[in-house]
């Protein structure tokens, strides 16, 4: 539970926008860095696109390796936004309220990002265009769009949409904020973009009311990504390993389990970075770490049965594969590495309020749970192509390139500057949540003690 | 005063003024006794049905016990009691560990849903007999055992039911010390003697709370555990391994979430029965069926995805096994019931339960949730029927090549399921006869720390949150 902290308005405006009225030291040189990591990265990726993917590890019959399996990754962090502010807002999770604004900035982030993966994994993007304009059903040339590989682009794209406008109307109180304490040309900027907020009952009921529909209405998009993507593999009967039914559900709470240890590593790097521990304090992360022992724990149920009914058919090819998936190096290492980090090692420390309340064992923690998380996409991608198989005349392992891995670092370094460059702009705590919070929560005595407590309203 | 509790709800949207202490506990020991007629004659009337039902089901083992073809329909009863009176119990689990006030209340009678077990054990007795061993002629059949003995299945699965009946009894005993005290304090005559016997001398200390709440704690995961293992072994010895080629990976949590969904339907019923027939509508706020009207939601839209998910691993991978199983399970012998189990599991709660209006009153959410239990006893004789349909000389194929005709339940079938359906609602009503339908202890709790107030121009409720 949230313990209640008084905090006067004035201290809430100073202390949440130190980042836009005030520059902080580290934040040009740490801008400039990443700025020369992303700028190789747009040069490599170029290159690429120029010379084609005979620059990557990828050769028959592995023609999904590092893009794909960074392409699933980056949309499961996606889900943290819609988890944090969509879910805990509907269930009125009080303890929600410093997180939201982070959780929300890493989907829209993370999911631009996730889109450039299949993008230039398709060797020559320019011809995106047919899918975008149909130029012949009938010649067969426009795609299936039945095909999954279809409804992805539209999922994440509705899902894009819907999270930054969930993103914007929930920035709007703030913009507002923003607009009253700038001059020049960001008080102009702030002016256009706060839409003409004053907080007056109307805007505020109208604010919250889209919040909620939006809330409902991404849900729904939330489940299909992630699912949608899953069956990108799931109904392609014909790689070992990905034909089972429990892909869909299995991916999106590895979504969440992977999300949410995101929203983890960067409330802490917030907290220490921009010096905010009088908001975001341990017993959020104590909140945070519970949640996340359950999605972990559920996450785990859902492996235990991926790899139950894959033995249970009895079938050569699949043992086979499990075999090698588990047993056989360096797939056995790997396999080693992600059930450690994903769950082995994190859950039973999380299991300590100790250690939930102590914000560099979360940060540490949460990191851990991504390497599994991300080493699990590996694995169930790469292994059911690489396995060596009847008919495949060309039977090299598959490395990823040094090209691949640039452009794997090149998508953390992008993530990271599109939050930098947006912290210089919009607070990344909500100031109204935080005000709100301090109405809605109260101290009652019962008996001896002292009880935080809610105050719910009724309709 | 219930009328005016009901009365000032509709009026205010606001949950009634709270209750002192000593009346909660004078009121609720005395819904225990004073049954009406109506209560008696229902009573009466499902006890001789439950009876006429377990008879059935001797005769029919007597009569068709050989032939396991003619079990599919007790299959599919032994998977819907197993939904309903393994589910409901988790209501007075989940909520709490995640600090939900409004459920507070109403975890009694979730928890008397543990005793309605006894009736799913009753049916499994001689399905576990029946069971083709996993080696039969040489030929072991695909299970998730393996290389395990031959009579694995039926051992683990009959072990882990009567686990489950036991902690399930255990989550409710430990839950209910505290009100066996206020039965041995405030009641007379057997409750009076019975309730000295199980306060096991509670009289409240600091440390009898403490170990109160971890004992809830702790059967309370094990509870879910075993639930979840229950669900995994009913679904797949009793289900899947029963057709050749039907590998399902979700099947096992598609049972068990549909299993939460009945459960949470249960209670439902149960309270709405209570609160109209007990008049207990001052302790049984519409806050606790708006809030479970959206945990009932929320699970009807999870039956539809996880349907959904391996619909479509089936439809699109179109391998013979993918297209025999579809055959078997939907297009074929159970395409009625694959329509009529979609539409009221899910198509009318889902247009039901999406109203804000109708969860924020009792009368839809009732009907609702009676729906519900129709359509997964239809859904469960879909998936349990076909696949015990399988004669047993095919069930070591790699795929079913021939789909059987369908099974339409005979005389014995019908007594069955009305029988053990029967059986779960005399328990759960002979049940409220011996301990109070809700929690005299909890609903103390939920006045200690839940408290109308005016806020602003309308009303709330300030919600206390211990850790």
């Amino acid at each position: 539970m949230q313990q209640r902290r008084e905090l006067d308005q004035v201290y809430t405006n100073r202390k949440l926008l130190n980042g836009q009225l005030d520059t902080p030291k580290w934040w040009l040189p740490t801008v400039s860095i990443l700025g020369v990591v992303i700028l190789i990265g747009v040069v490599v990726i170029a290159t690429m696109i120029n010379k084609g993917l005979g620059l990557t590890g990828l050769a028959r019959p592995v023609y999904w390796g590092l893009f794909i399996t960074t392409f699933v990754f980056w949309v499961g962090i996606s889900h943290a936004g819609i988890m944090i502010s969509a879910i805990l807002r509907l269930t009125q999770a009080e303890w929600r309220r410093p997180v939201t604004r982070a959780a929300e900035l890493l989907t829209v982030f993370s999911l631009l990002t996730a889109l450039v993966f299949p993008l230039i994994h398709a060797g020559r993007p320019w011809r995106i265009a047919y899918w975008i304009m149909p130029y012949d059903i009938s010649r067969g040339i426009y795609p299936n769009i039945r095909s999954p590989l279809i409804m992805d682009p539209v999922a994440i794209s509705t899902y894009l949409t819907g999270s930054t406008l969930f993103l914007y109307i929930a920035l709007l109180p703030d913009l507002g904020n923003l607009r009253d304490r700038t001059t020049g040309w960001k008080n102009a900027m702030y002016t256009v973009l706060s839409l003409g907020w004053r907080g007056n009952p109307r805007q505020w009921k109208m604010q919250t009311v889209g919040g909620i529909l939006l809330s409902a209405l991404m849900l729904p998009i939330f489940v299909s990504v992630h699912s949608i993507v899953s069956w990108d593999f799931a109904v392609a009967a014909a790689v070992e390993g990905w034909h089972s039914t429990i892909f869909a559900p299995y991916f999106v709470i590895g979504a969440v389990h992977s999300g949410v240890s995101a929203v983890v590593t960067m409330m802490a790097l917030m907290r220490w970075l921009w010096k905010w521990d009088d908001f975001i304090r341990p017993e959020h992360f104590d909140a945070l770490a519970r949640l996340l022992i359950v999605v972990a724990t559920g996450w785990l149920a859902f492996t235990f049965l991926e790899l139950t009914f894959a033995l249970y058919g009895q079938d050569a090819p699949e043992i086979a594969l499990r075999e090698m998936q588990m047993f056989q190096w360096p797939w056995n290492a790997l396999f080693i590495i992600f059930f450690l980090t994903a769950y082995a090692i994190p859950v039973p420390m999380w299991l300590f309020k100790r250690v939930r309340t102590n914000i560099a064992l979360m940060f540490w923690t949460s990191i851990l749970v991504n390497i599994g998380m991300w080493l699990e996409r590996f694995l169930i991608i790469v292994p059911g192509l690489a396995r060596r198989t009847p008919f495949v005349y060309t039977w090299e392992a598959y490395t990823p390139s040094a090209v691949e891995w640039v452009i794997f670092i090149w998508s953390f370094a992008w993530v990271t500057f599109l939050m930098l460059l947006f912290s210089k702009f919009f607070p990344l705590v909500p100031l109204f949540e935080q005000k709100e919070s301090q109405v809605f929560t109260e101290d009652v005595m019962i008996g001896r003690a002292k009880i935080p407590a809610i105050v719910r309203e009724a309709d | 005063m219930g009328s005016q509790a009901v009365a000032h709800e509709v009026e205010h949207h606001a949950p009634p003024p709270n209750v002192d202490a000593d009346q909660v506990t004078r009121e609720l020991i005395a819904t225990t006794t004073g049954a009406s007629g109506r209560f008696k004659a229902w009573t009466w009337g499902l006890g001789i049905l439950s009876v006429v039902g377990i008879v059935a089901l001797v005769l029919k083992f007597i009569d068709q016990g050989d032939d396991s073809t003619k079990w599919g329909y007790v299959a599919a009863l032994v998977s819907f009691l197993l939904s309903v009176t393994g589910g409901a119990p988790m209501v007075a689990m989940a909520p709490v560990m995640a600090k939900a006030n409004w459920v507070r209340p109403i975890t009694r009678i979730a928890a008397l849903f543990s005793f309605a077990g006894v009736a799913t054990v009753i049916m499994l007795i001689p399905l576990v007999a029946i069971l083709p061993p996993l080696v039969t002629e040489g030929a072991r059949r695909r299970t998730v055992w393996y290389m395990a003995p031959d009579y694995s299945p039926h051992f683990w699965t009959t072990l882990s039911l009567v686990l489950l009946l036991i902690t399930g009894i255990a989550l409710f005993y430990s839950a209910a010390l505290p009100d066996f005290a206020s039965m041995r304090d405030h009641s007379t005559g057997w409750r009076q003697r019975l309730g000295k016997r199980l306060a096991r001398g509670w009289v409240g200390t600091d440390v009898q709370w403490r170990t109160l709440r971890m004992r809830i704690g702790m059967f309370g995961s094990f509870y879910f555990l075993i639930l979840v293992f229950v669900n995994f072994l009913v679904s797949t010895d009793f289900g899947q391994s029963m057709v050749p080629g039907w590998r399902d990976a979700i099947f096992p949590m598609y049972h068990t979430v549909s299993g939460f969904q009945a459960g949470v339907a249960g209670v439902v019923i149960a309270l709405y029965f209570s609160r109209k027939y007990m008049k207990l509508e001052k302790y049984i706020h519409l806050d606790a069926f708006w809030s479970l009207g959206r945990l009932l939601f929320a699970l009807t839209l999870l039956w539809i995805y996880f349907f959904y998910s391996s619909f479509i691993v089936f439809w699109y991978g179109r391998s013979e096994n993918d297209i025999a199983t579809l055959d078997l399970m939907i297009k074929g012998p159970m395409i009625y019931a694959f329509f009529a189990g979609m539409i009221l599991l899910w198509f009318v709660p889902w247009w039901i339960l999406i109203w804000n209006k109708v969860r924020r009153g009792t009368a839809m959410m009732v009907v609702g949730s009676f729906v519900i239990l129709i359509g997964l006893l239809i859904d469960r004789i879909r998936t349990f029927v076909p696949a015990w349909s399988v004669p047993g000389d095919q069930i070591h194929q790699k795929w079913l090549k021939v789909i059987p005709e369908t099974v339409w339940p005979d005389i014995f079938d019908i007594l069955i399921m009305a029988g053990g359906i029967s059986l779960v609602a005399f328990i759960v009503m002979m049940m409220t006869r011996v301990i109070p339908v809700l929690s005299v202890w909890q609903v103390q709790e939920f006045n200690l720390l839940a408290k109308p107030i005016r806020y602003i121009k309308g009303h709330a409720t300030l919600v206390a949150k211990p850790d």
